[in-house]
């Protein structure tokens, strides 16, 4: 029997002018692990939420056609019912945790569907994600992975033959991303669970999945075997999804002759090592490491002790003698796993927080006595949250705030030169929060450059964009490079790290364990298998045909190839 | 000296140190002998000294009581900030009128009537303290559920403490962005300092407009999860009720418990009737 069976489903939003799913036919046999990939808004999540019933029990619409999940008419079920059959991991999963422990957690939906034995099943449901050992926590002392486990405990408790997960990476460090992936395999395999995930990095999707779906303006543009799918470069880039490196390193040589027009394109490193070593491969010239920048301190740690309260017993370290330098003209990727301090850091630098003892100097001055005018020009953070930053109820009002209340001449062509770089004119009145994740980042970046401070801070800028947007934040960040003159970026992605930082500072537990620039970093096994970093897929894709390779890019790595010409 | 500590006394009191008292108040203190009673045994208890007290004017049986509560208190280790407003809260009723009495010539004859309503009030504070502080708020819901309150009450009880210390965070942040992008006035002056308290307080409040916007677009998934995790099923379902209060027990603990009180009451009866 088919796990997933759509026919003809049309479905519009109350409101709606256009149809968000139209006339889309499916079948997903029992035991697939599917990834569902596609553009923004081409109604991926809304296909889902199809699936576990709440289109349209819970959410009214327009809804034609006939779904039927495990044999069982949605219709004619209800959510109850469904939520047996179908469970649903969020994108912000921690909305969807409603209780204070970990097993009252897990185990909350079995409980409300009267099964007396619904500790067991919390238990039961723990220890398949992953969490057992930890049913006493309470949900706040636990990591962002543990969490997105937590969610998807919480899922499948009540033992759903079908688990639905809305981008389940997006947030979480690569170490954390593979736990998921882990945990998703096994409960495929092990424990005959259909997985249907909602993905843009390619790169799990080859790893883990079985097949993808192509969704575009409502429609199944198809669906295919994973090998198959991630071929179709040219048509998966015009969605704005990025085949995995490898592939597209394949795509460029194809294109170069070099590789055969019909040669099966490989999807992994593994295949990578057997369909690129037949061709000549050519270190490129690496280029000397910068010397170390002499010029002045930007930021300045010096002995930082800090602790935080904890609920119970003693605080937590966080900081035990930190000492750091960013020097001006300094492009620093701070990256290490969740919860290694890394926003902490920033706190520090924008006076949020004060350590207990050390201090923190901008531009050669203690940040304690800077006043907060003086503040605001010299340094601006970004946050992760990008609704925490829009405190006005337009856009525009948002960027001009800073502006206007320090008087900045001339602050309302500025702001109207903002949202023309940013793109945000048309949008300019309209509330950030009710903008799309790649809008919300763009008019974030806008309100935080507004005052031109000296140095930047942007908190996992790219996390849950979609690679377009994201390409285009890395577009804005080299434009603003004579504006910006130190940038601080703490973040998971490594492809960003890779083409924009020239230094990186690793951070684990507290502690600067590595700093240099990407050569030395990437090269130190110790420190990757410490922090559960991983370099982009091309490097260690060029490594495996040369251990001396540095390749940073697909670009540095297809040049390898030309070069032997 | 003065600047440093009255700096001290704002950084103790951010955010982040609410948020943590909220937790430990609520979470931090379900290993102490108090937490550890049926709640339904303590609902009495509290009906009893959150009661009598009002209507008994006997100094013995009064300080009595008192006496029992603080113990119960210390017991239950309440967070320091709840204990600082209980102060705050008894003060402001009663003792500065005490103050007033002894700063305008009353003499010792005004105390006794003052500390008569003094100890009502600090009594049933600590009663409720004990009760509502001591039990995590998991406990006190069930509780207060055998007693027939309507479910969704007990669940908003436990949701609220899951919720608020993601509201703090939240709230942190949006005044962090005022703080950084905002201008206040100078505050050297004294006119100065006035301008940047007021400037404070409009600043709070301008935070509360983005922080309930934030909140609704994140309560919009919290909403369909519930749906989904069957909390509508259990508002009406009688089984899942019996399963929920199942794990209730009244233990030999409890009765020593409700003994001992008993007993203590008994004694400051007799005291009182023997003076």
């Amino acid at each position: 029997m088919n796990a997933v069976e759509i026919q003809h489903l049309t479905y519009t939003y109350p409101g709606a002018e256009k149809p968000t799913l139209n006339n889309l036919s499916l079948t997903v046999e029992q035991g697939d692990f599917l990834a569902i990939v596609g553009n923004n808004g081409c109604g991926k999540s809304t296909l889902c939420k199809v699936l576990n019933g709440l289109i349209p029990h819970f959410i009214t619409g327009e809804f034609e056609g006939l779904v039927t999940v495990d044999g069982q008419d949605t219709l004619s079920a209800d959510v109850g019912e469904l939520a047996r059959k179908v469970g649903y991991v969020y994108q912000d999963f921690e909305n969807q945790i409603v209780r204070p422990t970990v097993l009252d957690d897990a185990s909350y939906a079995c409980l409300n569907y009267a099964c007396p034995d619904y500790k067991d099943r919390g238990r039961r449901a723990l220890a398949q994600c992953g969490l057992e050992g930890r049913e006493e926590e309470y949900v706040w002392q636990l990591s962002g992975g543990q969490t997105h486990l937590l969610a998807l405990a919480g899922a499948v408790s009540l033992q759903p033959g079908i688990l639905i997960l809305d981008e389940p990476i997006a947030q979480l460090d690569p170490m954390h991303a593979d736990r998921i992936y882990e945990v998703l395999r096994d409960l495929n395999q092990n424990h005959g669970k259909t997985i249907i995930v909602i993905e843009h990095h390619t790169e799990y999707i080859a790893d883990y999945c079985k097949n993808v779906l192509l969704l575009k303006d409502g429609q199944v543009q198809w669906k295919l075997p994973t090998e198959k799918a991630l071929q179709r470069v040219d048509e998966l880039e015009g969605c704005n999804i990025f085949p995995p490196q490898v592939t597209q390193a394949g795509r460029l040589l194809q294109k170069r002759g070099l590789l055969a027009e019909d040669a099966c394109l490989p999807t992994t490193v593994e295949a990578g090592a057997a369909c690129f070593s037949a061709l000549p491969f050519h270190l490129p010239v690496t280029r000397p490491a910068p010397a170390a920048s002499e010029a002045a301190e930007a930021v300045k740690f010096e002995n930082i002790q800090l602790r935080y309260r904890s609920v119970k017993g003693e605080a937590r370290t966080i900081f035990d003698g930190l000492n750091l330098t960013v020097r001006q003209g300094e492009r620093v990727a701070l990256i290490g796993s969740n919860g290694a301090g890394k926003s902490t850091l920033m706190k520090l630098m924008v006076g949020l927080l004060r350590p207990a003892e050390g201090q923190v100097s901008l531009l050669g001055q203690p940040v304690g006595d800077r006043r907060a005018e003086e503040l605001g020009r010299l340094i601006s953070l970004v946050y992760q949250n990008p609704e925490e930053m829009f405190i006005k109820d337009s856009i525009r009002a948002d960027i001009a705030y800073a502006m206007q209340v320090r008087g900045v001449p001339d602050w309302q062509t500025r702001c109207d030169e903002l949202l023309a770089r940013f793109r945000l004119t048309e949008l300019a009145d309209r509330d950030g929060r009710l903008l799309s994740g790649g809008q919300m980042r763009r008019a974030s970046l806008a309100i935080g450059v507004a005052l031109n401070p000296a140095i930047l801070l942007l908190d996992e800028p790219t996390a849950n964009l979609d690679i377009a947007t994201r390409r285009e934040i890395l577009g804005v960040l080299e434009e603003m490079k004579d504006v910006i003159h130190t940038a601080i970026i703490a973040t998971h992605d490594m492809q960003l790290v890779c083409q924009w930082a020239d230094r990186i500072i690793v951070l684990c537990q507290g502690q600067v364990i590595a700093d240099g620039p990407r050569d030395e970093i990437f090269a130190r096994q110790d420190v990757i298998d410490r922090v559960g970093i991983r370099p982009p897929e091309i490097f260690a894709m060029a490594r495996r045909l040369d251990p001396a390779a540095r390749c940073y890019t697909v670009n540095d790595f297809v040049n390898a190839f030309k070069e032997a010409e | 000296m003065l600047n440093k500590l009255s700096e001290n006394i704002l950084d103790k009191f951010s955010m982040d140190f609410l948020r943590n008292q909220v937790l430990k108040n609520a979470y931090g203190n379900d290993d102490t002998p108090i937490a550890a009673l049926d709640p339904r045994v303590l609902l009495v208890w509290y009906l009893f000294f959150g009661l009598v007290p009002w209507f008994v004017n006997d100094l013995p049986f009064l300080l009595g009581c008192f006496v029992l509560v603080t113990i119960t208190t210390l017991l239950a280790k309440v967070a320091g900030l709840v204990l600082f407003l209980f102060g705050l809260g008894v003060f402001s009723q009663t003792g500065y009128l005490f103050l007033v009495t002894l700063l305008f010539g009353g003499d010792a004859s005004a105390v006794a009537p003052l500390l008569v309503l003094t100890l009502k009030v600090a009594t049933i504070s600590l009663a409720s303290i004990t009760v509502f502080s001591g039990l995590d708020p998991d406990r006190l819901s069930n509780g207060l559920m055998w007693f027939g309150c309507p479910e969704r009450l007990s669940f908003s009880i436990s949701y609220a403490y899951r919720m608020l210390p993601m509201l703090m965070e939240e709230f942190q942040n949006v005044l962090l962005s005022f703080r950084l992008r905002g201008n206040p006035p100078a505050h050297e002056s004294l006119w100065g300092k006035i301008r940047y308290l007021a400037y404070q307080i409009k600043v709070v409040i301008w935070a509360f407009y983005p922080l309930m916007l934030n909140t609704a677009k994140r309560s919009r998934t919290t909403v369909e999860a519930l749906e989904l995790r069957g909390y509508r099923y259990a508002a009406v379902n009688k089984e899942v009720k019996k399963i929920k209060l199942s794990t209730l027990q009244v233990r030999y603990d409890d009765w020593l418990f409700l003994a001992i009180s008993a007993l203590w009451v008994c004694l400051t009866v007799f005291v009182s009737t023997l003076l």
